[in-house]
């Protein structure tokens, strides 16, 4: 959704967004199974560095996009760190245990929230959306049917926001934009969405509609207003991950930052 | 011309409806975090909104394949527009939109009460589980402060995936756009005989 913010395009908005995705998505599952927090710091700083170097961004707006992450790493690794199992006591107070185990673990726990925020940020900053899609049904043959309604709703987007803003100031001119208590959120939680939903399942109704009278079918066998292949810059990002996962574990057996090898 | 499966209306209005919840996951972010510092898993008492496509959107549509499907397309949604938890909810998506759905497959599609929507919303409650097992190594916590995760998260579920989603569709009936979305029902036939 950020792409309008001004930058560069760097090699890594022409990988393809199919490619990118593939390359991403598994890289969650290696994290999981890595227990080792040497590795994870490594590869945090890796990818830190690849996405800094090249998004394209200014550094002032990549440091922006970075400020929640930190709360994520706080809020991710506290109650592990607080509450949870281990040998080594370093300090006791109430429920609140900490111990060398707990620690390493949650720290742990932090940098493997980061490396996922990082890929994340990785991908939404650098793939345009729409492309996506095309790509998606051209090189994983995705149905029509699923992309092209992806695609509509990426383009009511900005419909949708103006709409809850219209929703929003006629209960405030009512009085009737706060509540107080759990109950009272839930209901007021129900007075936004309800005119908001409605107004998007009629406008649903309708686009598909219109689709239809226009021709559109789920054929998969079909021209593209956007041609999306793959090329070598998918090469480079294969490369370039490969790289940053062998030194990163290569560096964290010969140079360990933290003695522990496995927090589990 | 498209016979088998969701026709190209289901598919449309579910990735609609679901990506406006897909801004409602990503609004939910920063509230979550916002209370976890709290301590003691307060935070997990309004996870279960993030189980709240598949429920809404299966209680509106009511055909197989609905609940997954928005589940999915909230998740990218969230993810499109920037989550904290970047590629994570993705998977988190696909699993909590599946076992809702395996759910809502046991009663054949043919349940639409709360009891139902609640069972999804447990189901959707148990994947996040198996994934923050494998993820946040939640086993390892003091088992005190486990109990009160896993039943928080629960009780949060049914309260806002179960209870509220229903009353949100029930309210959303009243405007009649329902009528436009559901396949024409036994009762619908009846009223024509009289």
């Amino acid at each position: 959704m950020r792409w309008s913010m001004e930058h560069k395009e760097t090699w890594l908005h022409q990988t393809n967004p199919t490619a990118k995705l593939l390359l991403f998505l598994p890289m969650f599952v290696v994290i999981v199974f890595v227990h080792n927090p040497n590795v994870l710091m490594n590869w945090a700083v890796g990818f830190t560095v690849l996405f800094i170097l090249f998004s394209g961004y200014r550094m002032k707006h990549i440091f922006l996009f970075l400020l929640p992450f930190l709360f994520i790493f706080v809020s991710t690794s506290s109650s592990m760190i607080l509450f949870g199992k281990g040998e080594t006591t370093w300090f006791r107070w109430g429920l609140i245990h900490i111990t060398e185990e707990s620690f390493y673990r949650g720290v742990h726990l932090g940098f493997r929230a980061l490396l996922f925020a990082i890929f994340g940020l990785m991908f939404a900053l650098t793939t345009k959306p729409v492309l996506l899609f095309y790509s998606l049904m051209q090189q994983v043959k995705l149905q029509p049917k699923y992309a092209y309604s992806f695609l509509a709703a990426i383009r009511l987007l900005p419909i949708m926001i103006e709409e809850f803003q219209t929703v929003h100031q006629a209960l405030k001119v009512r009085r009737a934009a706060k509540a107080s208590g759990f109950r009272g959120k839930l209901e007021l939680v129900k007075r936004y969405a309800i005119p908001l939903l409605s107004q998007s399942i009629r406008r649903a109704q309708r686009i598909a509609v219109a689709m239809e009278t226009k021709g559109f079918t789920n054929d998969r066998k079909r021209t593209f207003y956007y041609e999306v292949k793959l090329g070598k810059y998918d090469v480079y990002l294969f490369v370039v991950i490969c790289m940053i996962v062998a030194v990163g574990y290569y560096m964290a057996d010969v140079f360990p930052y933290v003695a522990v090898k496995d927090v589990r | 011309m498209q016979t088998k499966g969701l026709k190209l209306t289901d598919v449309l209005t579910t990735v609609v409806i679901a990506i406006v919840f897909g801004i409602v996951y990503k609004v939910w972010g920063p509230l979550y975090y916002a209370v976890k510092p709290l301590g003691l898993h307060i935070d997990q008492l309004i996870y279960g909104m993030w189980f709240i496509a598949a429920t809404v959107a299966y209680l509106l549509i009511r055909k197989p394949g609905v609940a997954l499907l928005a589940e999915v397309a909230a998740a990218s949604g969230e993810f499109l527009v920037g989550s904290e938890w970047g590629l994570e909810v993705l998977l988190y998506g696909l699993l909590q939109g599946l076992f809702a759905e395996l759910v809502f497959a046991a009663f054949r599609y043919k349940r639409f009460d709360v009891a139902v929507v609640s069972l999804a919303a447990i189901g959707s409650t148990v994947a996040s589980l198996v994934l923050d097992f494998y993820k946040g190594y939640i086993d390892q916590l003091a088992w005190w402060n486990l109990t009160l995760l896993i039943s928080a998260r629960f009780v949060g579920a049914i309260v806002i995936s179960g209870l509220f989603a229903y009353s949100l569709v029930k309210a959303l009936e009243k405007t009649g756009v329902t009528q436009l979305l559901r396949p024409t029902s036994k009762e619908d036939y009846d009223s024509l005989d009289q």
